[in-house]
């Protein structure tokens, strides 16, 4: 096991190394610069600029001195837009809200989203599994960017009862809507993978001989059945959690809460290239560390799985 | 050198007469309790920093951190700042500024001339590379040029302290607007102890020393922006507003759906709502003038220009086809005006010239194109084929659907290249475009802002439109006592030449709340003070 631990993380340096030189290839291949204006800086301006960021050294200098600054001092240069700011910053405060928000949204897609699946499963075709699909249905088919909005109109503005957007610090009044909006399509995707894998496993062997045994169906459903049930549900976690805490455009684009999915998407599209690879970098390696985390909780659910 | 005391205007003259310019409470006016003002971004602040700020927004914020030399009032006529009034050299190339001596920096210093002086080099030192540097170009201060290209050191620029209080600024020509580019963000003085104490962190909330009616208390980026008074500003006793907060929110209708729940004093109306808000909130919906101005240029480059748009009249025809009445009635629907022409027409001493087609109805337009079509030798057997370049909005969208209607009418066919806001631009710049929406905002309330545009030797002229006449017009403009007939006459070159389709000008469509005064509206800069605002008792 350890040695599949060390194996794996040795892997991941060479996988970020390679994101990380094709993202810097894309990005300086995308037509324009971070200074490309309506108002055309002159050449003598443009020049400056780009002495000042090192732009003006060819690629390969700027991709090995990028990547030098990261090694040797944590350092993911200064934001080419964000001109008072450096990348470090920007993650760290952009970041604690989206893993905050996320985290919650997680928690909430899973506890939901299982508990309507297994509901669905046990009492298959009745009027709680109609529910519950038809709940997981909808809410897959409405979009967070059409439900940001609804939520804003009913709760904001109809109602009053929340405030419209920002943060203030994570109060709990500004994180309703943005879990909501996050949670749900998510829940939608675990309840419907809980439902499928549930009705396998209560079909199969060791649960017809369970209920043979004569355990009580509680036991049955939540010693016997859920565990297997849920592997494939966890391999859908593991990248769902991640792209939940490195945020959401449309939640931080609609509730102003300062989160770096947002930023990912304007760094982009301004072409701040380090402020865009030092998140791709993140979610990078966000990515490749619970890919490893689910692997591990495999082994500890499904005793047949060996590494 | 002889001096010669000139008076700016009578604004000016009355501002120096009165000791109070700020938050004017007009008679009858009862200051309600709550004096917060809470307003619309709609994106995270890039810059505090004065000398690389490059946002309209940025620039609002700005104008509450720091104070320039002068200032506009309501109208957008200039009262003084940190200056209290000038004297220009008979040759009209040096001014020298006489600035106020209670004028003190929020960390208690007095502002002097030194601080300008140190301001304004860094905008154009290299080492500053700031993206507004162009604006010492424009505002012609004596070797801006050679400073920004880094050929003499900073400290050749043309301006210097000649004692504290006073300021000398040397001009390459006489500019007659120059006094009127002084309101801009990028000449605010910074202060050069705070700067070198934090190195690139001074503009953070607690470190930022400004001089202006304002000091800023919170900056979260994408969230918000929160300012308190300034007890160090020389006018603060006359500032009324005791809290600004700035929220960010992306999405135009999430932020009107918060102002109508009580969240915001002012935000923008999006495309198409304003006629409905209007009769919903007749005393909140407002439509005022803006110094923009929206146009379909055409690329005629010499290389990489289409064949037929060298052609002046296929350019006729494509501009006389633009249905603009449909445009801003029924797309826009914000009080914008159809436009047949370059410079804002609200521009103060802009006297519009006399254009044919202006006049002529949406009928004789569309007769005279297709008979200039047929000219050019296009017709159904020969359809004129050509591409619009627009970027990513919703009312770009729009807009480019209608003109492809409007210019199939009279049988061309338009394909449309939506592309995101970068991509646009380079391919602009670059001539690589043969229709391409563009859109531009005026940097001082003068017709040349706008004029300059389409001069050879502009930077920003990406349609490659070239005339000698139009170039010597403008060139000698500069140095007329009054260069208002020469604008004219520019604009009567460019509706012969049409280098580009004007399309519509713009206004500022606001939801405003009810009690706020001193908002700023007539300014046609839309250039608001927090500081002359108030709230009234209702």
């Amino acid at each position: 096991m350890i040695t599949y631990i060390l194996k794996r993380l040795a892997i991941a340096v060479p996988t970020l190394l390679f994101l990380i030189i094709v993202s810097f290839l894309l990005m300086h291949a995308a037509p324009g610069g971070p200074f490309t204006q309506e108002r055309q800086v002159p050449a003598a301006v443009l020049a400056n600029l780009n002495a000042k960021y090192g732009l003006d050294q060819p690629l390969w200098r700027q991709l090995a001195s990028y990547i030098w600054g990261i090694v040797a001092h944590f350092d993911f240069g200064p934001s080419f837009i964000y001109k008072d700011r450096t990348v470090n910053e920007i993650i760290a405060q952009g970041f604690p809200v989206t893993l905050t928000y996320g985290t919650i949204s997680f928690v909430v897609a899973v506890i939901t989203g299982v508990g309507l699946g297994v509901a669905a499963a046990i009492y298959q075709n009745s009027w709680l599994d109609y529910l519950a699909v038809g709940i997981s249905i909808g809410a897959q088919v409405l979009p967070n960017f059409v439900m940001a909005p609804l939520l804003l109109l009913t709760f904001t503005w109809w109602l009053g009862w929340l405030p419209g957007g920002g943060w203030e610090g994570g109060q709990w009044q500004y994180m309703v809507m943005p879990v909501i909006a996050l949670a749900t399509s998510y829940m939608a995707s675990i309840a419907r993978l809980t439902r499928a894998s549930m009705l396998e496993v209560l079909t199969s062997n060791h649960i017809r001989t369970a209920r043979a045994k004569g355990l009580p169906e509680s036991r049955v459903i939540l010693k016997h059945a859920l565990k297997p049930a849920l592997l494939p549900v966890l391999s859908y976690l593991g990248p769902a959690f991640v792209s939940m805490i490195t945020g959401s455009v449309v939640v931080d684009f609609f509730f102003s809460t300062g989160g770096i999915g947002k930023s990912f998407v304007d760094s982009a599209l301004n072409r701040d290239y380090a402020v865009m690879l030092g998140i791709t970098i993140l979610v990078g390696a966000l990515t490749i560390a619970f890919n490893l985390v689910v692997d591990i909780l495999y082994a500890w659910i499904d005793p047949k799985i060996r590494y | 050198m002889t001096m010669n005391k000139l008076l700016l205007s009578t604004a000016l003259s009355l501002g120096l007469a009165l000791p109070s310019v700020a938050a004017t409470v007009a008679e009858g006016d009862k200051l309600a309790e709550n004096q917060n003002y809470t307003y619309w971004l709609l994106d995270a602040i890039k810059s505090m920093d004065p000398q690389i700020n490059t946002d309209v927004e940025g620039s609002g914020v700005l104008r509450s951190l720091f104070e320039g030399l002068y200032n506009e009032d309501q109208k957008g006529a200039l009262v003084p700042g940190v200056a209290t009034g000038f004297d220009l050299s008979e040759d009209k190339t040096v001014y020298t500024f006489k600035l106020r001596d209670n004028a003190k920096w929020s960390n208690g210093d007095p502002v002097t001339a030194n601080d300008f002086v140190y301001s304004w080099r860094r905008l154009a030192d290299p080492k500053t590379a700031s993206e507004y540097a162009w604006y010492m170009e424009l505002m012609q201060v004596k070797n801006s040029a050679a400073v920004i290209a880094g050929e003499v050191p900073p400290d050749q620029l043309g301006v210097k302290a000649i004692d504290d209080l006073t300021l000398e600024v040397t001009i390459e020509a006489p500019l007659p607007y120059f006094p009127k580019m002084l309101t801009h963000a990028s000449t605010f003085p910074v202060n050069q102890k705070a700067l070198e104490a934090n190195g690139d962190k001074w503009t953070e909330a607690g470190t930022l020393v400004g001089n202006g009616a304002y000091v800023l208390k919170e900056h979260i980026l994408g969230e918000k922006v929160v300012m308190e008074p300034n007890p160090n500003y020389w006018d603060n006793e006359n500032t009324v507003i005791q809290k600004i907060t700035a929220l960010t929110i992306n999405d135009v209708n999430a932020a009107l759906t918060r102002y109508l729940s009580g969240e915001l004093d002012r935000v923008d109306i999006p495309a198409g709502q304003y006629p409905t808000l209007k009769e919903q909130y007749p005393d909140q919906a407002t439509s005022v003038p803006q110094s923009c101005s929206y146009i379909y240029m055409f690329n005629m480059d010499e290389a990489k220009g289409p064949a037929a748009l060298k052609d002046i009249r296929v350019r006729k025809a494509l501009s006389y086809a633009i249905d603009r009445d449909i445009v801003v009635e029924k797309i826009l629907q914000g009080g914008q005006a159809p436009s047949y022409n370059w410079t804002h027409a609200a521009t103060e001493g802009f006297a519009m010239p006399e254009i044919d087609y202006a006049k002529w109805t949406q009928e004789e337009r569309l007769a005279k194109a297709k008979e200039l079509l047929v000219e050019a030798g296009f017709g159904p057997d020969n359809p004129l084929k050509l591409t619009l370049n627009y970027n990513t909005s919703e009312d770009h969208k729009k807009i480019a659907i209608a003109v492809q209607q409007f210019w199939k009418g009279i049988g061309v066919d338009l394909t449309l290249n939506n592309m995101e806001w970068k991509v646009h631009t380079d391919k602009m710049q670059n001539q690589d475009f043969e229709v391409a929406r563009y859109a531009w905002c005026g940097d001082y309330n003068e017709a040349s802002t706008y004029l300059d545009l389409f001069t050879s030797y502009s930077g920003h002229n990406n349609g490659k439109f070239f005339s000698e006449e139009y170039d010597k017009l403008m060139k000698e403009s500069k140095t007329a006592a009054d260069p208002n007939p020469m604008y004219t006459q520019a604009e009567q070159i460019l509706a012969k030449n049409m280098p580009m389709a004007p399309i519509y000008q713009y206004t500022k469509v606001e939801m405003i709340k009810p009690d706020m005064r001193g908002m700023g509206q007539e300014n046609l800069m839309q250039n608001w003070y927090v500081k002359d605002m108030y709230r009234v008792a209702q």
